[in-house]
């Protein structure tokens, strides 16, 4: 890093993940958001960079310059090949020491979240995890991030007054996929240096068990979701029988993950999975914040629950007030009779 | 047995009864090892909710100055005769209640068996929670060397063991001191919620002055469909305790389930109005050993003594057990420090915990009401039929303006004839006066 | 082998209830638990103290009445147990918190050096999974976070083997020790404590470390002062328009499920668009 930096203009950065090519989508949600945040800030005169570390990564530079970065900080290096805790935070932390960007924005990926608070205690300065909404505040100027707050049905709006970069990390999903420009839009890349030797690294990674086929609920179409109210296992299996009929997947609130009915990558909500489907149905769920900030954004919510003061109904575009276990069945009933009718 | 842990004395289960013992074994020099099986001791427990310090106050002597969390004192206490449609309240309130030394204060077992451990554990109690005791460890000729736990090298040793495990007493049955599981007759079963009201609320409802007022009122009739049990509601600081309880046996033969009895009282038009906008904070169900004196298991064996609801101490004519339990607690654990003295614990000589058991209230108080179990049991009609009479001669007294008095009285005593023949009416009579004197 | 492992006091999280009127926690009567992932961390270390023999030390930042969460930690088999409790500390942000424990394993390295920092992959009151990483980064040991398994560890070479779970799979890492690993539930399964360790716990009580002694903290670094982040506001989520609602109850069963239909359908939400409505067949 031998270039004096021009810390002319205030930068908003974005970091790249990518695996083996492949670049995180919600690296590009991630640029769409600081695009917005750059405008509401003081339009043009903000920059919003990305970072992009790696090995041989540089033909996604031009993706990012698609998705709105007008400049990539490319950092590349034989020991960045496959991700790793130290070398990628000393890379970033040491690039940010140097260009000082206003905020950094990370995904809330196991690898964002491994990263980023790495990089925010060796840059000493506040990181808030897993936002569901990003502005500026109007008044100071600086980054307001949303997230909702332990246990009640509350939101906190956190600051970071003095200490820079302001971080915040967000999960997949949870910030819509902005529109690429046509391809050939460009900007400047900035190679830089990464001054580690593999023998100096603590933590070398032997092999990678591959796990089974992941189970893709954040694009699903639609998605037929339980609570406590389902009553037991047996009430996933009715889920299951709809969701079927649909052409959908299943998912769950937490506490039956934690009861242990079914795996948590079927969980939704802030610990679980951010889904935009264009059909979740809630069944037997209270609709709790932690709930909800992982299926707000569904273009059609049916809720079905016997409580008709369920909070659940408050976001719901169509509610039933009755048991899931005389609805569901029912459900499945004239399905069935609909799909017959439908096919000569 | 190769023990893990050492001690002088063990006791099995932390409620009212194991935490008195452990106390006094621990006053008087003892290392006491108490095991409770919850999380908390009081964790499990439920009570339907009036406690009576005076057995307290023979345990912890300052109890007062110890900050028990009571609810609120009681200061009206009495009896509604509960019928379809309406009642009669036998309520005594007097300003006494605030004066007399020892009164009665209502109380939330979750709350009260904490506190009440917490004293043992001061007094240098050693308290083992999370912990069941599995086992009575004998020796080849029946004494008790001490126990084994469900935990791994979970052997305790002790000359001495007081179980106190409540009603439902799997370590005094396998020890051969209780005959087998109670047969239904003689167990009831109590269900009952905890229901959230603001004090203020509370006192409005049930014409209490403040939080130094507290009603305790216990139901006969319509609330266990007229069936032999009762029901109850206390006022506790910020919560109304209501429940209900009958024999095992009404509820088997009857196929009554007893939440839908709790919901059916909690909806009687006369109760609901005290209950409205509460939110249920807890409920739980449990059992009382009803079997009386005269079938109570045996209370000492070698190197043993049983207290509390293990060895049936319950008046159920008076809903007093907590108390009972707490007094035999305590003369078990003298018992236990006497036997230490001496170094005999054989059953012989322990049979003087019975001795002062005998001399007290306890047993007194058991002796007394031995047949009312029996007694309700071969009248099952009984409270229904006098509880329904006394509300429609009720309403034809407060009702019959116009009508000769004379007249009135005479359709009074036809309505109750109309429901039980003279004989019959003159057998009760005389088997509840059995029942209530012994 | 001697073991670090940082716990958290947290309300337990399956006896949460809204206050349906406010809509806000009910704190009261919630009991408190060990944070979940916390306990099978330090189960793993009493695995490998097993093992390998040596000490086990807990720490935890929190109010007092967090020595209970220590002294079931002294229950299921910590020899050590260290509270660091003072007002001075309260309000911390991650960063603020990460500062107090890392400062406060440095403290106790000092005397006896760690071969190994478990800590829980998140806390479930916050899930912020921030602190781990924080401390590791000061301490300047390796970080391996979701933990789920350790294939190996040899205390004499310093290098251990451990499994960690990641998007594409389980990542096979190999780290040179002292090492700070962040552990999912699998990591070992939670046996049940034996009893000599329930009477030592009932005598046992936590050392109490506050902001200045035994070790001074800096004052700059700790609390509220030392926190990065402030929380500006706390709102509950705006009302949407509540939409359109049936009541079986109301209209019945076949009817509001017919309708239900009906308006998915209209959607276009339904993969195969049916000719015909269902028939309405309810009376009610
Ligand atoms: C830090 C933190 C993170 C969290 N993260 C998540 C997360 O990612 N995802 C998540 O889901 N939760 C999360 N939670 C938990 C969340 O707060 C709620 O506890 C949870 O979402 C409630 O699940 P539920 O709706 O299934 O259960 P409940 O709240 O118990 O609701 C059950 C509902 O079913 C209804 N019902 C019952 N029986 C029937 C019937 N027969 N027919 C119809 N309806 C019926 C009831 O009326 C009730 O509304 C988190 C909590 C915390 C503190
Ligand atoms: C609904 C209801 C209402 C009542 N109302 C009143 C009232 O108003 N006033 C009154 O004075 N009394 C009342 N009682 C009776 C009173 O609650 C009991 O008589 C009293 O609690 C008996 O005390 P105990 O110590 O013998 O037993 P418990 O209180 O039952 O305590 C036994 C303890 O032993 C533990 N335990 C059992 N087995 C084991 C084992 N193997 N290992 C370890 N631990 C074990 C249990 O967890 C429990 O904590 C009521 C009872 C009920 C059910
Ligand atoms: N106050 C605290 N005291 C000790 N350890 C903590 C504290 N807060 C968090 N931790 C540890 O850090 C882990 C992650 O917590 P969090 O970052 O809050 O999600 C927890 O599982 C604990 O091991």
């Amino acid at each position: 890093m031998t270039e004096t930096p021009d810390l002319g203009a205030p930068r908003i950065w974005v970091l790249i993940e990518q695996d083996a090519g492949q670049v995180h989508p919600v690296s590009w949600e991630l640029l769409g958001a600081a695009r917005r945040l750059a405008s509401e800030l003081d339009g043009e005169a903000t920059c919003v960079e990305a970072v992009l570390p790696g090995y041989g990564v540089r033909h996604l530079a031009a993706e990012a310059f698609r998705y709105g970065a007008s400049r990539v900080y490319l950092l590349e290096d034989p020991v960045l090949a496959l991700y790793r805790n130290l070398p990628y935070a000393l890379g970033v932390s040491r690039l940010a020491q140097t260009y000082r960007p206003e905020i950094l924005l990370i995904g809330a990926t196991t690898l964002g979240r491994d990263l980023a608070s790495t990089i925010a205690t060796q840059l000493e300065t506040g990181l808030t995890a897993d936002c569901t909404e990003l502005t500026i505040d109007p008044k100071l100027r600086i980054l307001a991030a949303t997230r909702p707050t332990f246990g009640g049905n509350l939101m906190a709006t956190i600051l970071c007054r003095k200490h820079r970069p302001q971080m915040a990390t967000v999960r997949p999903r949870v910030l819509p996929l902005p529109e690429a420009l046509p391809r050939g839009a460009t900007g400047e890349i900035l190679a830089v240096e990464l001054d580690l030797r593999e023998a100096d690294l603590p933590v070398r990674r032997l092999r990678l068990i591959p796990g089974a086929e992941r189970l893709n609920l954040e694009h699903a179409q639609v998605i037929v979701a339980g609570g406590r109210g389902l009553g037991g296992p047996d009430g996933l299996t009715l889920l299951r029988q709809l969701a079927d009929l649909l052409g959908g997947i299943v998912a769950v609130t937490r506490p039956l993950v934690d009861a242990g009915w079914i795996s948590a990558d079927h969980q939704v909500g802030q610990t679980g999975k951010t889904v935009r489907p264009k059909l979740y149905i809630a069944a037997g769920i209270s609709g709790a914040v932690q709930h909800r900030v992982g299926m707000g954004d569904a273009n059609l919510i049916l809720a079905i629950n016997r409580d008709p003061e369920a909070p659940i109904f408050q976001i719901a575009h169509l509610g039933i007030v009755g048991d899931l276990h005389e609805v569901i069945p029912e459900l499945i009933r004239q399905l069935q009779t609909l799909r017959a009718g439908d096919s000569p | 047995m190769t023990p893990n842990h050492r001690c002088d004395a063990i006791v099995v289960g932390a409620g009212p009864a194991g935490v008195a013992a452990a106390i006094t074994m621990a006053k008087g020099g003892l290392k006491v090892c108490l095991i409770e099986r919850g999380r908390l001791p009081g964790a499990k427990n439920l009570f339907g909710g009036v406690l009576y310090p005076h057995a307290l106050a023979e345990v912890i002597p300052d109890y007062a100055e110890r900050h028990p969390p009571f609810e609120r004192p009681v200061t009206e206490q009495g009896y509604w005769l509960l019928s379809p449609d309406s009642v009669v309240r036998i309520m005594h309130k007097s300003v006494h209640y605030k004066t007399a030394p020892t009164g009665a204060y209502t109380a939330l077992r979750a709350r009260f068996d904490a506190w009440f451990a917490e004293q043992a554990v001061q007094a240098g109690v050693l308290l083992i929670t999370k912990t069941t005791v599995t086992e009575v460890v004998r020796d080849a000729r029946g004494r008790a060397l001490g126990v084994a736990t469900d935990r791994p090298e979970g052997l305790v040793q002790a000359p001495i063991l007081v179980i106190a495990e409540g009603v439902n007493n799997l370590l005094t049955q396998s020890l051969g001191l209780a005959k087998g599981d109670l047969p239904p007759r003689y167990v009831a079963l109590s269900v009952k919620e905890v229901l959230a009201l603001p004090a203020a609320e509370i006192e409005a409802r049930f014409g209490l002055a403040g939080a130094d007022e507290g009603v305790a009122i216990d139901i006969f009739g319509d609330a266990t469909l007229g069936l032999p049990g009762t029901a109850f509601i206390y006022t506790d600081a910020k919560a109304i305790s209501i429940g209900v309880g009958l024999l095992l046996e009404e509820l088997i033969v009857h196929n009554l389930k007893p939440y839908e009895i709790l919901a059916r009282f909690k909806a009687h038009p006369v109760v609901r109005p005290y209950l409205a906008g509460a939110t249920v904070l807890e409920y739980g169900a449990h059992l009382i050993p009803e079997q009386g004196y005269d079938r109570m298991p045996d209370l000492v064996g070698d190197g043993v003594l049983i207290a509390g609801d293990a060895a049936a101490m319950v008046d159920a004519v008076h809903r007093e057990g907590s108390n009972l339990a707490m007094t035999a607690g305590r003369m078990a654990g003298e018992t236990a420090l006497e036997a230490h003295r001496r170094g005999d614990f054989s059953a012989a000589f322990l049979r003087a915990y019975r001795t002062k058991l005998e001399e007290s209230f306890v047993l007194k108080d058991l002796k007394q009401y031995r047949r009312m179990t029996d007694f309700l049991d071969s009248t099952p009609h009984v409270i229904g039929t006098y509880v329904d009479f006394m509300n429609e001669a009720a309403l034809r007294y407060f009702t019959a303006q116009g009508m000769p008095k004379r007249e009135m009285e005479g359709e009074i005593l036809g309505l109750l004839r109309g429901r039980r023949s003279f004989f019959g009416i003159a057998h009760d009579m005389m088997k509840l006066l059995r029942g209530l004197r012994g | 082998m001697h073991t670090i492992v940082a716990i958290k006091q947290v309300p337990d999280t399956t006896h949460v209830r809204i206050d349906p009127e406010t809509g806000t926690l009910i704190r009261e009567g919630v009991p408190a638990v060990i944070n979940p992932y916390d306990r099978h961390a330090l189960e793993m270390a009493i695995r490998l103290k097993e093992r390998f023999g040596g000490t086990v030390t807990v720490l935890t930042m929190g109010p007092p009445k967090a020595a209970e969460a220590l002294v079931e930690c002294v229950e299921q088999g910590a020899d050590r147990a260290i509270l660091l409790s003072d007002r001075k500390f309260g309000g911390a942000d991650t960063l603020a918190t990460a500062y107090v424990i890392a400062h406060a394993i440095a403290a106790i390295q000092v005397e006896d050096p760690a071969d190994l920092l478990l800590f829980g992959k998140q806390a479930i009151d916050g899930d912020t999974a921030q602190v781990g990483p924080g401390v590791a980064t000061r301490l300047a040991v390796p970080l391996i976070t979701y933990a789920m398994r350790i294939e190996s560890l040899d205390p004499a070479t310093r290098t251990a083997i451990i499994h960690r779970r990641i998007e594409q799979g389980i990542e096979v890492l190999e780290t040179t020790l002292p090492a700070l690993l962040t552990v999912e539930k699998e990591i070992a399964t939670i046996a049940r404590a034996p009893l000599p360790n329930l009477v030592r716990a009932a005598h046992y009580r936590p050392e109490t470390w506050d902001a200045t002694t035994p070790v001074p903290f800096d004052p700059a670094r700790i609390g509220i002062k030392g926190s990065a982040t402030i929380v500006s506001k706390a709102f509950t989520p705006p009302r949407k328009e509540p939409g359109e609602r049936m009541s079986v109850a109301e209209s019945g069963l076949t009817r509001v499920v017919g309708q239900a239909l009906q308006r998915l359908v209209t959607a276009g939400v339904l993969s195969s668009a049916p000719a015909t409505a269902p028939r309405d067949e309810s009376n009610a």
